[in-house]
């Protein structure tokens, strides 16, 4: 049990992707303008990473491992990142049509997120098992989601403010996230 | 600490002479802490107090001068900034910290987004940080009182960190007049509850996140040493926890509007503060559990807001 | 502005009019991630170079071939191929470096300046334009990187490529090699050339109403 609590706090606060590792830039930036948005697209990688951490580890351990393929598992994960993307958006159209029209515009963007195949990359690296990858891929998520959508509150109560207008857009936006990076570095050594 | 959106029950005042008025009772407030400083640390304290409050009146000045806004210097806000970042400092810092740690607290965290109001992180507290994270060694020190040992010595341990050994090392007395090992502002908990308590009672401060704040990190460590009192007291009387709680938490652009939103604050200003001084790679975690909390308050406030009177819930 | 339908035109346009770092907002993760000290920059700048000009090339060659339907598998296919290569080869040749940009050499697979030039450039260009185009993108990130680099060895480390620079009394303010170090001193640079570009359209605005 312990295990997990060590990668939840780790993944979330500790060793978050995007706040103390530098992935996922692109849409941290691109989709915080509003909450709601940011919100979607959380969950829409949250769903993709869960996923994409449980095939991939598949992958390597009952494909790459045994042809001694290893090398290649960078063009293996994002070949089963991208095929998995579109059987998800392919799903998600036919299963339940509400939930596409809320994440659909999100999960092409998806394949580009860093975060999903650093995740992959990582777990690997960890030496984690199937089940400690998956959690652990559904935590960088959570985390991924956490700072997106506190990203998205500030620039959203920042639209009331009168920031000077060459702050306005991504100048202000990384300002904000690099203040947001000080308030996580309390974390350091939690776990 | 900035007191621009000056959030009070109807009828709603906001001018300029009341921002002014609530910095100016802060300032007073803050006094004893500062008084209490120099008595304990001597001229040096004095010198980083008078390095600080410059700094940052000078640095709002020039930039509203540059950047041709109108000057807000005469509302104090800068002073307040300033003794902040001083009382966040310990006596043996080089003058070029709180002179560094100025210019990112006004022009960095407050007046790039806006100016006054417009922070969303608590400007001194977010240059404490900085500076902390960046020359550790000459922040992170903790002297010790001109009364036990002078401060020329820097102390093994502060108190939080004997008390983590063994309770009973620190006595309950010097705690309370601030004869610990500390940053300047922080270790006299007698000024700090005089300036808290007065600004509860001028209204000037909601006493809800204070009280949830500190009741929450003592029931936590109430909790964890199987109800061991005089522990979980003396870490509410060590570090930081209550100039944090009192004038930090409490910055008016920085915590939640409602109710609700300021006791979720306290709290999870509390819970953060716990886990940090008892798990975490710093001794203190008081300044960075707020900061999270400040970056968390945009979306407390989004989910805790009251619904306005003939407000319609939209396409549900 | 000048024509990108020629090789000079399509490099000039990804070096400086559309560079990926300023004016795109491209690459975002390797351009904060590991622009710790400058020969990192340099390094990582001309890794995504090798694999910008290679896979524009490829997809160009290709783009008639190549089913609209399949073209993103296929065009990560392409590009992640060139990666690997590139890593194989820098953990050959240049260990240290690869070791010091970490997974980020891996990650350029979704380095999303790569993605955006195959879809928007390369798949509708000739050949000599697409290697022109891959070739001033690249460049263009490695010098804006470089840059950014150089600025945070400079505060940070107090050195730029290693050979120390600042006075013996200065002490590197450490938080500008971490992450919020990378995040603000990006957006500090971003209103540099905001306010550069302001001030161009002005005096051109200017220069044009002097003469109408």
């Amino acid at each position: 049990m312990s295990t997990f609590f060590v990668i939840l706090i780790g993944q979330i606060l500790v060793n978050n992707y995007v706040m103390c590792q530098f992935f996922g830039i692109c849409p941290f930036l691109g989709v915080s303008k509003k909450v709601d948005t940011a919100l979607g697209m959380g969950l829409a990688v949250t769903f993709v990473i869960t996923i994409a951490s449980f095939f991939t580890w598949l992958v390597q351990n009952f494909l790459l491992v045994p042809l001694h393929l290893e090398y290649l598992h960078t063009i293996a994960f994002i070949l089963v990142i991208a095929v998995l993307v579109q059987v998800v958006e392919n799903a998600l159209k036919k299963l339940s049509y509400s939930l596409y029209q809320a994440l659909g515009v999100y999960l092409p963007l998806i394949t580009t997120n860093c975060v999903v195949l650093a995740v992959a990359i990582n777990n690997i690296t960890d030496g984690y098992n199937l089940l400690e990858s998956t959690f652990s891929g559904c935590c960088s998520a959570l985390g991924f989601t956490l700072a997106l959508l506190l990203l998205a509150g500030i620039r959203e109560r920042m639209e009331l403010s009168n920031m000077p207008k060459w702050m306005q857009g991504f100048p202000g936006a990384l300002i904000m996230a690099g203040l947001m990076a000080i308030s996580f570095m309390g974390f350091g050594g939690l776990i | 600490m900035q007191r621009h959106l000056t959030i009070t029950p109807s009828p709603h005042v906001r001018d300029r002479a009341s921002t002014k008025n609530i910095m100016q009772e802060v300032c007073l407030a803050l006094a004893p802490a500062g008084i209490a400083s120099i008595i304990l640390f001597g001229a040096s304290a004095l010198k980083l107090i008078c390095f600080s409050v410059l700094t940052c009146v000078l640095t709002e000045y020039l930039y509203q001068l540059i950047a041709g806004h109108k000057s807000t210097v005469g509302d104090w806000s800068a002073v307040v900034t300033g003794l902040m970042l001083a009382y966040n400092l310990p006596a043996t810092a080089p003058w070029w910290i709180p002179v560094v740690g100025g210019v990112i607290a006004i022009l960095l965290v407050k007046q790039l987004f806006g100016g006054i109001g417009s922070n969303f992180m608590n400007p001194a507290l977010t240059a404490r940080a900085v500076l902390f994270i960046s020359w550790g060694g000459l922040v992170a020190s903790y002297p010790n009182t001109l009364y036990c040992g002078g401060v020329d010595t820097i102390s093994s341990a502060t108190p939080l960190a004997l008390m983590a050994a063994d309770p009973s090392q620190v006595s309950f007395v010097d705690l309370l007049l601030g004869n610990v090992p500390g940053i300047l502002g922080e270790t006299c908990k007698i000024a700090l509850l005089l300036g808290g308590i007065y600004l509860i009672i001028r209204g000037i401060i909601d006493w809800r996140i204070p009280a949830t704040f500190i009741g929450s990190v003592f029931v936590l460590f109430l909790l964890t040493s199987g109800f061991n009192f005089e522990l979980a007291l003396k870490e509410v009387f060590a570090g930081g926890l209550m100039l944090g709680a009192f004038f930090m938490a409490t910055d008016y652009a920085t915590c939640p509007l409602s109710r609700l939103g300021r006791v979720i604050m306290g709290i999870g200003c509390g819970v953060f503060t716990f886990m940090i001084r008892a798990y975490a790679n710093y001794p203190e975690g008081t300044s960075f559990a707020i900061l999270f909390m400040n970056v968390l308050t945009p979306l407390i406030d989004r989910y805790t807001m009251p619904k306005f009177f003939g407000e319609v819930k939209k396409n549900a | 502005m000048p024509k990108k339908d020629t090789f000079l035109g399509a490099f000039l346009n990804g070096l400086i009019f559309e560079n990926p770092t300023f004016t795109l907002m491209l690459g975002m993760c390797p351009t904060l991630g590991i622009t710790t000290a400058a020969m990192n920059g340099v390094g990582m700048g001309l890794a995504t170079t090798v694999v910008l000009v290679f896979s524009n090339l490829f997809i160009s060659l290709l783009r008639n071939i190549i089913p609209d339907k399949v073209r993103i598998p296929s065009y990560i296919v392409i590009i992640a191929s060139f990666v690997t290569m590139i890593d194989l080869l820098m953990s050959a040749f240049v260990p240290s470096l690869r070791a010091a940009l970490g997974t980020y050499i891996q990650l350029i697979v979704v380095n999303c300046i790569i993605f955006a030039r195959a879809e928007s450039f390369a798949a509708k260009n000739p050949p000599v334009q697409a290697i022109g185009d891959g070739l001033g993108m690249g460049l263009g990130f490695t010098w804006a990187i470089t840059l950014l680099s150089c600025i945070r060895e400079l505060i940070g480390s107090g050195s730029i490529f290693g050979l120390r620079l600042m006075p013996e009394a200065y002490q590197p303010m450490a938080i500008m090699n971490q992450v919020p170090g990378g995040f603000i001193t990006l957006g500090i640079l971003l209103i540099l050339v905001n306010v550069i570009k302001a001030a161009i359209a002005r005096h051109s605005r200017a220069r044009k109403e002097e003469l109408a």
